[in-house]
């Protein structure tokens, strides 16, 4: 596809992250300034002060949302790098494995036992979910002391498959307004104004990513073949749980804050991928910046697309990346083929 | 098809056809809504009921009457059961296939709407002419629309003031434009801030309340108090925040468009101008500035 | 002079049905190994306990003197290099970033390649006719290109003992012959060993020092090309009925099928 160089220099590894940091505060700035409703930077630092509605509007409800956003969108855009390299399927999708599911049905049925939608009680059983999720999905993939990609996948798709018939069994049973917050669940929301969620969540996703990093060239190797892998000097058991760890809790916790949104941890990585070539020492911090850039404009185009009210973010992202995941496939398909 | 077969044979011997209906008045009532099952007791035919939603909570008789499934969700073998007469549903979410289930096997239906204050009228009308009140009929909505002219009459000739009604804390969901909830704000002598963000329901992002400046917010969300509060607070320049004025309203009578719809316009009333409503009625919270 | 690679009787097996039983061989500093049989004979297998990769049921592997599980694993990784057969690789890494993989058991977690190791990857590369497609992704390559790639990167890591599973399946004569080459010089100049599993008898025959002919998981024959390639072994072991006779330029056994007539 694009010509890029034959291999990875830490000069260049430098200059496209720094690139893509700079386009992440851009779009910081820029996620901030646009809204369904007109606010002025300049009078909220200006005369109007703290208590203005310039003020508020930009720091109080815009900014600790935009920022969760980068947040949670580099968090599933690693997550999804991270997945894909170890399932060895440039199209797998982070919350094909269920550890979404999991969250998901726990958080709601926190909800449920009577948790206020805004009590910090459900992003922590969510995240609870998330765990339990892990180790079910690793356990069961488990046999004979290994843990390969196909096993991971399939016990992933059918936990996921029960999550979500839990979810929608939930839905028949809650009123209907209880319903609404089950969609929460299922579209997603970067609706936030706490600035201590976000720095927790930051700090998580950087741990998070730091860990994966530390297995970058694993992933590398892995993803070019288990054998080879395996006689190149990995430690493929302990380095796929790692992974598959490190990035099914980035997973559970960005699904615990914001819901389940979509196509973010599919399309990122993938198109980062196919400019940027797959060595995940780069790969992995561009997927983080770029997903976070990624469902900062996503969250954007929700607050404003239709006016006074707004649409879940997940709904955006899939529509964005739904159609691009389906052009993707068909050059693939045609790539196989031809 | 099979689940209707089913459903034949569970139904027992009783004729499948539609019961003594055609002929007199409906003997065996079931009310898949508690909007309906408030209105039936209220023309005082609450005897003829039969079966009930799970959410029929009002009036307290109610308790005793078997239940037939939820609201959204009515259980069709359990309607048969009770071998009903009239099976009278407001449309919901959920029960659209019921619905037309119990219609295939030959139940006489009676679908009403609530959307809109006009949809009670007409809806107390239909249910009280399928019971073969007409009479009673007329008396409640005279009954129920005086006590609303009260309420107006109450705080006609004082200022409208901006008011969000909440009923969903995360996602923040408001009440809309173009229902009934809308209109009884309006009614309660309020301006309805969220009116043109759609007619159900909409999801609101925090900073158009903010930009709205709505000087009530009547929370009539699920959860604590504590919660709302939490929300709200964090606006500090939105008006209603600064001035004390989020006024917590429990239940949800707000959403049951019944005979007791007044109750809910004079919650609102008294949320959107208490210095009309001296003391303030049950079932509500002001909080303190 | 201790065998580089060394298997002590080893068998496997899944449960009832045994894969290799009691297979031994040594592998000198120097010498190329040929390996050949039928399909089914176990030839994969073997491979794959040389490697590491699989445990025998029974018996040991040793490299340099020592068994395979006493090394830590990047040790194993860089004595020893193992090629196999034609596996996918979904992802775009080009052509030089495959070999540089090769690297990777000389190099700590997140340390980028210096400037030998490409220099060891680039010349490795150009052993074997590959370096213009240095910057081409592995998906735009021809078969015979990605297999080459890969003996390159089996041969960046500057191992001691190669171990080929079917090195040839794609490639046409010039590259068949080639390949060959490259192991007989690295076996020649560094001393090092190879193991090259091959269906081609007359390769074997030529390039090989020694052959070690498998039936079913046992050894049915091993030294010299002429000893091993006879027409009773060979039709005994792929039963079917072969002509033997000589290449008069090499002095190597030929070795070809009969029709059943």
């Amino acid at each position: 596809m694009s010509v890029r160089a034959p291999y990875l220099t830490p000069g260049r590894l430098t200059a496209t992250t720094a690139a893509l940091a700079l386009l992440l505060l851009a779009s910081i700035v820029g996620a901030v300034l646009v809204g369904p409703v007109p606010a002025s930077l300049w009078r909220a630092l200006g005369q109007g002060g703290t208590s203005s509605a310039d003020y508020t509007i930009l720091f109080r409800t815009r900014l600790p949302r935009v920022l969760l956003g980068a947040v949670v969108g580099g968090s599933l855009g690693a997550a999804g790098a991270a997945l894909q390299a170890l399932l060895r399927n440039p199209l797998a999708c982070p919350h094909l494995l269920g550890i979404s599911g999991g969250a998901a049905v726990a958080g709601v049925l926190a909800l449920l036992a009577g948790a206020d939608a805004l009590s910090p009680l459900v992003p922590f059983a969510a995240f609870l979910g998330a765990i339990g999720a892990i180790v079910i999905v690793t356990l069961g993939a488990r046999a004979d002391g290994r843990t390969t990609p196909h096993a991971i996948l399939l016990v992933g798709v059918v936990f996921n498959a029960l999550a979500a018939a839990a979810l929608m069994l939930v839905n028949t049973l809650s009123s209907y307004l209880q319903a609404q917050g089950v969609l929460f669940w299922i579209m997603g929301s970067l609706s936030t104004q706490s600035y201590t969620l976000v720095a927790a969540a930051a700090a998580y996703a950087v741990a998070g990513l730091a860990w994966l990093l530390r297995h970058a060239l694993d992933l590398n190797l892995l993803a070019a073949g288990e054998e080879g892998a395996l006689q190149l000097g990995v430690d493929v058991e302990r380095a796929r749980r790692a992974v598959f760890v490190a990035a099914s809790l980035l997973v559970g916790a960005a699904v615990s804050m914001s819901g389940m949104i979509g196509f973010v941890g599919l399309i990122v990585p993938h198109l980062l991928r196919l400019l940027l070539g797959p060595d995940h020492r780069l790969l992995l911090p561009a997927s983080f910046l770029g997903g976070g850039a990624f469902l900062m404009w996503a969250d954007s185009l929700a607050r404003t697309m239709l006016g006074p009210a707004e649409l879940p973010v997940g709904v955006v992202t899939a529509l964005t990346g739904g159609p691009f995941f389906l052009y993707l496939l068909h050059r693939d398909l045609r790539r196989a083929l031809g | 098809m099979r689940r209707a077969l089913a459903v034949l044979l569970l139904a027992g011997c009783s004729a499948s056809s539609p019961g003594p209906g055609s002929s007199g008045p409906p003997a065996r009532v079931v009310s898949l809504a508690p909007s309906i099952t408030e209105i039936v007791y209220a023309l005082g035919e609450g005897g003829r009921l039969v079966g009930v939603c799970a959410q029929c909570d009002h009036p307290p008789e109610v308790a005793r009457i078997p239940r037939v499934g939820g609201y959204l969700t009515p259980s069709v073998e359990v309607v048969l059961a009770t071998r009903p007469d009239l099976v009278i549903a407001v449309p919901s979410p959920g029960n659209r296939e019921a619905v037309r289930a119990l219609e295939r096997v030959g139940v006489r239906m009676l679908v009403v709407h609530d959307r809109t204050l006009a949809d009670l009228w007409t809806s107390i009308a239909q249910v009280a002419d399928a019971l073969g009140v007409p009479g009673a009929g007329e008396r409640l909505v005279g009954y129920v629309a005086g006590r609303l002219d009260a309420v107006r009459t109450r705080v006609a000739g004082l200022a409208p003031r901006r008011v969000l009604v909440v009923v969903g804390h995360n996602p923040l969901i408001a009440v809309g434009g173009d229902n009934l909830q809308d209109e009884l704000v309006t009614l309660a002598g309020g301006v309805n801030v969220a009116a043109d963000a759609g007619a159900t329901w909409p999801t609101l992002s925090l900073e158009l309340v903010v930009a709205r400046a709505p000087e009530v917010i009547v929370d009539a969300a699920m959860g604590s108090e504590a919660t709302g509060e939490a929300l709200f607070q964090a606006l500090p320049n939105v008006p209603a925040v600064r001035a004390g004025r989020v006024v917590r309203l429990a239940g949800d009578t707000l959403l049951r468009a019944g005979p007791r719809v007044p109750d809910a316009a004079a919650a609102l009333a008294a949320a959107i101008h208490p210095e009309a409503f001296q003391p303030a009625p049950t079932g509500i919270t002001p909080r303190a500035g | 002079m201790t065998p580089l690679l060394e298997a002590d009787t080893v068998s496997f097996g899944y449960g009832a049905r045994q894969v290799l039983r009691t297979v031994s061989l040594t592998l000198l500093p120097g010498e190329i190994l040929g390996v050949i049989g039928p399909n089914g004979s176990g030839k994969t297998t073997l491979v794959r306990l040389l490697s590491g990769v699989l445990a025998p049921s029974a018996g040991t592997v040793r490299l340099a003197g020592r068994p395979l599980t006493a090394y830590r694993r990047r040790e194993v990784a860089r004595r020893l290099a193992v090629v196999p057969q034609d596996p996918t690789i979904d992802f775009p890494f080009t052509a030089l970033e495959v070999v540089l993989m090769g690297r990777a058991p000389h190099l700590s977690a997140l340390a980028f390649p210096r400037a030998r190791d490409l220099a060891i990857a680039r010349e490795a590369m150009a052993r074997l006719e590959v370096a213009e497609v240095e910057s081409r992704p592995l998906d735009r390559l021809s078969g015979g290109e990605r297999q080459r790639v890969l003996l390159a990167r089996a041969l960046a890591k500057e191992a001691e003992v190669l171990l080929l599973d079917e090195p040839t399946t794609h490639l046409d004569l010039r590259h068949q012959a080639g390949i060959h080459d490259v192991a007989r010089a690295l076996a020649r100049e560094r001393g090092h060993a190879v193991v090259s599993v091959l269906h081609d008898l007359n390769l074997a025959a030529l390039f090989c020092d020694r052959l070690m002919l498998l039936a079913r998981g046992v050894v049915v024959g091993q030294g010299s090309p002429e000893a091993v390639l006879t027409v009773d072994a060979l039709q005994q072991a792929y039963q079917t009925q072969v002509y033997v006779g000589r290449n008069e330029r090499t002095g190597a056994p030929v070795v070809l099928p009969l029709p059943r007539r």
